[in-house]
């Protein structure tokens, strides 16, 4: 039972990622910076449940501000240069950050023993829910929750006028500054939703595992992160919901005989689709799309 | 730590040297952006992955060690042009965003059959013979600098190849074509050139060089591991923007750059911290000058 609960944690969490890089493709961003967030959430609502010893909600929420705030930072100089570059600008700033995790060290002592962040030794015994007797299926409760209010939140979001116009930047930036449209501020306010997103994603990742190391935050992560929405398709957020399943529940867990072979199998899927489906998985169920890939 | 000036000329010396090795890499990535305005992430696994056979068909068929640093770019170059034909060709040219994933999926692909066929051990890589053992000093102004001979040899390695790619360019009706290629797609197609050929010995020329960067590499660190790909695509990628996507000697100039700096950066702040400013160097570029050194040239087209 446990297992299946840990598979839901895990397409929770990863559904959370996928839907931070989903904002941002709306816009016609690519971006891996993600799990860059991710990682600021998971380390900073981690520091304060464990040597703070914070309330857990206070905790996320701090986790996910903090992480939305550096979007908010990132953006700035990372959307002055467009497509390509962003590219490697993001994936630069996600390697900082894992870096950063790798050398960063802050321990104390409670009850005894030391806890906290232990550089490359990662971030061990981050044990809020356990400590304070939540069962796992609470937690699994906990998770679906959050997934539930920002898949609602961003299904709204694309049936008011801020939809559109994310939508009408991903289209045709051109277009979408002639009728009046302030690129900088669309692409910004998603990268800080994004940003958002993937930092809540990675305090609940964090608390739910109770460990986390720089490991966890490598490009590899990156990929999954913005291969969701775009192996979904960007027609709804239930595209990325089914490439989570896709990937995390088929790929990843029922094939776990195939072992490493599951990675390899990975980087050929994502050849595979985008060599017959570039514009990703959803197209097998539309074939009237209308959103062309920039 | 008491650090001399010394020191810190002496380790932009090795930098220096060594990151003439990301010069090349930086030169693949862009001819081939250059090329296809496309970015190809799958490049420094494949060049990576041309070491490891050139590596493996030596050791199998016991060929003296030498031949790795032929049969290895010359792999690297086939490597490519498979990523090319598999990540590339068949998908619509307007579509970057398709192409970059697949790329990634490319590099995934080649990085997880590496891992999977060593284990994801790093394995020995022959060192460059009697230049390894090679050491001048040179004495200036009451200081003693000192060269390694490997690293000379991995310098000169690379702009000999450089100056093969320039004369390949420039002075070829080969490098003619991918020029016209680059700048002007249909013009080019109009005049009889075909733009598919001509973009997949692109990419055979890329690979080559990126062969000759990736056992140059593994060769004078002394190993070979799938934890190479990553950095090397990473510092390669920077490489490009500093000089400026699609300029020639841009790369090979912030090359250089770069590895004289992370040099000094492992020098002064160790080995786990040594990246973190690499990476915040590209930051200071994107916001300062997003072109890098010599953008203009192709915001000229």
């Amino acid at each position: 039972m446990d297992y299946y609960l840990g598979i839901l944690q895990t397409i929770g969490v990863h559904t959370l990622l996928g839907l931070s890089a989903y904002i941002l493709l709306l816009t016609g961003q690519v971006s891996m910076a993600q799990i860059g967030f991710f990682a600021i959430g998971a380390y900073s609502s981690g520091v304060l449940t464990v040597i703070f010893s914070w309330h857990i909600y206070p905790a996320l929420a701090f986790g996910a501000f903090l992480a939305s705030f550096f979007a908010f930072l990132v953006g700035f100089p990372a959307l002055r240069v467009k497509g390509l570059m962003l590219v490697i600008a993001t994936i630069a700033f996600s390697e900082i950050v894992r870096l950063i995790t790798f050398n960063f060290v802050w321990m104390v002592e409670k009850d005894g023993i030391m806890v906290g962040a232990d550089g490359a030794q990662g971030f061990r015994e981050i044990r809020y829910f356990t400590t304070n007797g939540w069962e796992s299926s609470q937690v699994v409760l906990l998770i679906w929750i959050f997934v539930v209010i920002v898949m609602a939140m961003l299904w709204w979001l694309d049936r008011v006028k801020a939809g559109a116009v994310l939508r009408a930047v991903g289209n045709d930036e051109l277009a979408a500054q002639s009728s009046g449209i302030d690129l900088t501020t669309v692409k910004v306010a998603a990268m800080t939703a994004g940003g958002f997103i993937a930092g809540l994603g990675g305090g609940l990742y964090a608390h739910a595992v109770s460990y986390v190391d720089h490991i966890t935050f490598t490009i590899l992560m990156a990929t999954f992160a913005i291969s969701y929405p775009i192996l979904g398709g960007t027609k709804n957020v239930f595209g990325t919901l089914l490439a989570v399943i896709f990937i995390q529940g088929i790929l990843i867990e029922a094939f776990r005989f195939l072992e490493d072979w599951r990675l390899i199998i990975f980087g050929l899927i994502i050849i595979l689709v985008m060599n017959f489906m570039p514009n990703g998985l959803v197209s097998l169920f539309n074939s009237r799309k209308s959103k062309k890939g920039t | 730590m008491n650090v001399e000036f010394i020191d810190i000329v002496q380790s932009l010396i090795d930098g220096v040297l060594y990151g003439s090795t990301y010069a090349l890499i930086g030169l693949g990535f862009t001819l081939i952006f250059g090329a296809m305005e496309k970015l190809n992430m799958a490049y420094a696994a494949s060049s990576i992955g041309g070491a490891y056979v050139g590596l493996g068909v030596s050791v199998l068929f016991s060929f003296p060690l030498v031949l790795i640093f032929f049969i290895g770019p010359i792999a690297a170059g086939v490597l490519s042009v498979l990523v090319y034909f598999c990540c590339f060709r068949y998908l619509p040219s307007n579509n970057h965003l398709a192409a970059l994933m697949a790329s990634i999926g490319g590099l995934f692909f080649i990085d997880e059959i590496i891992s999977h066929e060593t284990d994801g051990s790093p394995l020995d890589f022959p060192e460059l013979g009697i230049f390894s053992e090679a050491y001048f000093e040179i004495e200036f102004s009451d200081m003693f600098l000192g060269f390694r001979g490997d690293l000379i040899f991995v310098m000169f390695a690379s702009f000999v190849a450089m100056l093969f790619l320039l004369y390949l360019l420039y002075r070829t009706r080969l490098g003619l074509a991918t020029r016209a290629v680059s700048q002007q797609p249909i013009a080019a197609q109009l005049c009889g050139i075909s733009i598919h050929q001509t973009n997949s010995i692109t990419f055979i020329i890329a690979g080559v060089l990126g062969g000759i960067a990736g056992c140059l590499a593994a060769a004078s660190v002394g190993v070979i591991s799938p934890l190479l790909v990553l950095p090397l695509t990473v510092k390669g990628l920077i490489v490009t923007v500093m000089g400026g996507l699609g300029s020639i000697r841009g790369a090979i100039i912030a090359g250089l750059l770069v590895g004289g700096l992370e040099s000094v950066f492992l020098l002064l702040r160790g080995v786990n911290e040594r990246d973190i400013y690499v990476f915040l160097l590209l930051f200071i570029f994107l916001v300062f000058k997003p072109n890098g050194f010599f953008g203009a040239e192709i915001d000229r087209d």
